[in-house]
């Protein structure tokens, strides 16, 4: 009787493009039925600097250091499928401790953005706690990076033909002290928020992904994954040197927000153990292999994939035998998923969009390019 | 894929190459939908990208098609002109199409017919020109 008396309607809601749960800037454009998320509308493109456009006024070296910037949560992804594309295009053979060292990078990488990402969607769901926690191991692999290359960031490890230099001494024993340490540190994630009840009322079945839909959308990744998809650019065509270490490639069927985030803890006890055998079986011999200074690719196309943090990202290549790309294109994991976010949000609560964009772990800095 | 294809299309078949796993392909405009859905019935379901090149004497749309199963990729190209191109979109067999012919729009101009929603996604509503063209 009263609900028939009452008119109500829709409304339109802005959040950002300067929301702390967007993690950069973007804009969501929610169409509201009272609490429910009738649609949702991503705008992007706060954030585009065109670096597509940029890469074909540099050298291809000198392009290098501008991949790092696309994911900047995980800079040796990027510049693992510029330069996979660059010297499939060159024929360039990469000496085996350059592909070791690459896998270490690599793995390093997906651990300190797995690391941001359990930091960030623990505090947008209000444990704020775990923030910390995360952050003081992210740290560490920081460290690694420094000691290393001298930058903790945008790293550029990788060079056409390897990696820029060898690694210091004392870069294996702290290795393996991480390696040690941080799946202590995991459980202690685990105890602090994986069974903790409120944390599982706000993603147990929330935000729900069909892998029909995620395949539709080109999802790959944890966001894949999660939908108890088992697709890793890692096993479907392996780069570097992951033909020789031993993973698993982590699942989980449940399709949610809890899902995803389980993959991603899984993942990281997965990189430990490639980063452990990498450093255990390290060959020796040259980090680079011989590549003139001036970089003139024949002409044809490449296209270099990897399995990044957040899933595929890959690199065309088009090359007409000059010094400098016709085109180089950057496929950006993110920019998929938030493609299919609408799909995940319709007929959640407003208080779940915050829920289910941490889930998707977006970084503009690739959706914007 | 190779066999299917050249029995499907015949003569619209304008070149096809086999280079590692990747099957690169250039068909007509008319032919772009069928092609793909064929892809799509044949294990082909992850649409992993839509993108273009500018050659300087023509656009070339780049669709990379992938069986997720057995890691082979299909390469679609098409031949547009390089300003007042229109292309039917692929929107209708696969979601991700939707946004990534946006880019395709908003960068090289780029018209996608019978596509949903065809607004620029990068840059603002009021940009003039399309910036990845030569």
């Amino acid at each position: 009787m009263l609900q028939s008396s009452v008119r109500t309607e829709q409304v339109t809601l802005n959040m950002g493009p300067q929301h702390p749960s967007t993690h950069g800037v973007l804009r969501l454009e929610l169409v509201l039925d009272g609490e429910v998320v009738v649609d949702a509308r991503p705008v992007i493109g706060y954030l585009h600097r065109g670096v597509e456009k940029i890469g074909e006024a540099r050298t291809y070296p000198q392009f290098l250091p501008y991949t790092d910037r696309i994911d900047y949560l995980s800079a040796a992804s990027n510049n693992g499928a510029y330069v996979q594309a660059v010297e499939k295009l060159m024929g360039v053979e990469v000496p085996d401790r350059a592909k070791y060292l690459r896998v270490i990078a690599l793995e390093l990488n997906r651990i300190a953005s797995h690391l941001v990402f359990i930091a960030t969607f623990a505090n947008d769901l209000a444990a704020t706690t775990v923030f910390l926690y995360a952050i003081r191991e992210r740290e560490l692999i920081m460290d690694l990076f420094e000691m290393w290359v001298g930058a903790r960031l945008t790293q550029s490890t990788f060079r056409i033909g390897g990696v820029t230099e060898d690694i210091p001494e004392e870069f294996l024993p702290k290795a393996r002290e991480f390696c040690a340490l941080l799946p202590k540190r995991l459980e202690e994630y685990d105890r602090l928020l994986t069974g903790n009840r409120i944390f599982e009322a706000r993603t147990r079945g929330v935000g729900i992904l069909p892998p029909e839909v995620a395949w539709d959308y080109a999802c790959s990744g944890p966001t894949l994954r999660g939908s108890g998809v088992s697709f890793d650019v890692r096993r479907a065509e392996p780069y570097e040197a992951y033909d020789q270490v031993d993973f698993e490639v982590v699942t989980h069927p449940a399709c949610d927000c809890l899902g995803r985030y389980l993959v991603r803890m899984g993942e990281m006890r997965e990189s430990v153990r490639i980063i452990a055998q990498c450093v255990d079986r390290l060959p020796q011999g040259e980090v680079r292999a011989k590549v003139g200074r001036v970089v003139k690719p024949p002409a044809g196309e490449a296209y270099g994939r990897v399995e990044s943090p957040r899933g595929e990202f890959g690199c065309y290549v088009v090359s007409d035998g000059g010094t400098s790309p016709v085109r180089v294109r950057l496929r950006a994991p993110s920019f998929f998923h938030l493609a299919a976010l609408p799909q995940m949000l319709r007929g959640w609560k407003m208080g779940d969009v915050v829920a289910i964009l941490g889930s998707i772990d977006i970084v503009l800095g690739e959706v914007d390019r | 894929m190779m066999e299917l294809l050249q029995k499907e299309l015949g003569e619209a078949l304008q070149a096809c190459e086999q280079v590692g796993k990747e099957l690169r392909i250039r068909v007509t405009p008319q032919q772009l939908v069928p092609v793909t859905r064929l892809c799509k019935q044949h294990g082909y379901t992850y649409p992993c990208d839509i993108t273009a090149v500018d050659m300087r004497t023509e656009l070339v749309l780049v669709y990379r098609l992938i069986a997720p199963d057995s890691g082979e990729q299909v390469v679609v190209k098409v031949g547009a002109p390089r300003s007042g191109a229109r292309i039917p979109t692929v929107s209708g067999v696969y979601g991700a199409a939707e946004w990534l012919e946006r880019e395709v729009y908003d960068l090289f101009g780029v018209r996608f017919e019978g596509h949903p929603d065809l607004r620029r996604i990068l840059l603002t509503d009021d940009w003039e020109g399309h910036p990845l063209l030569k």
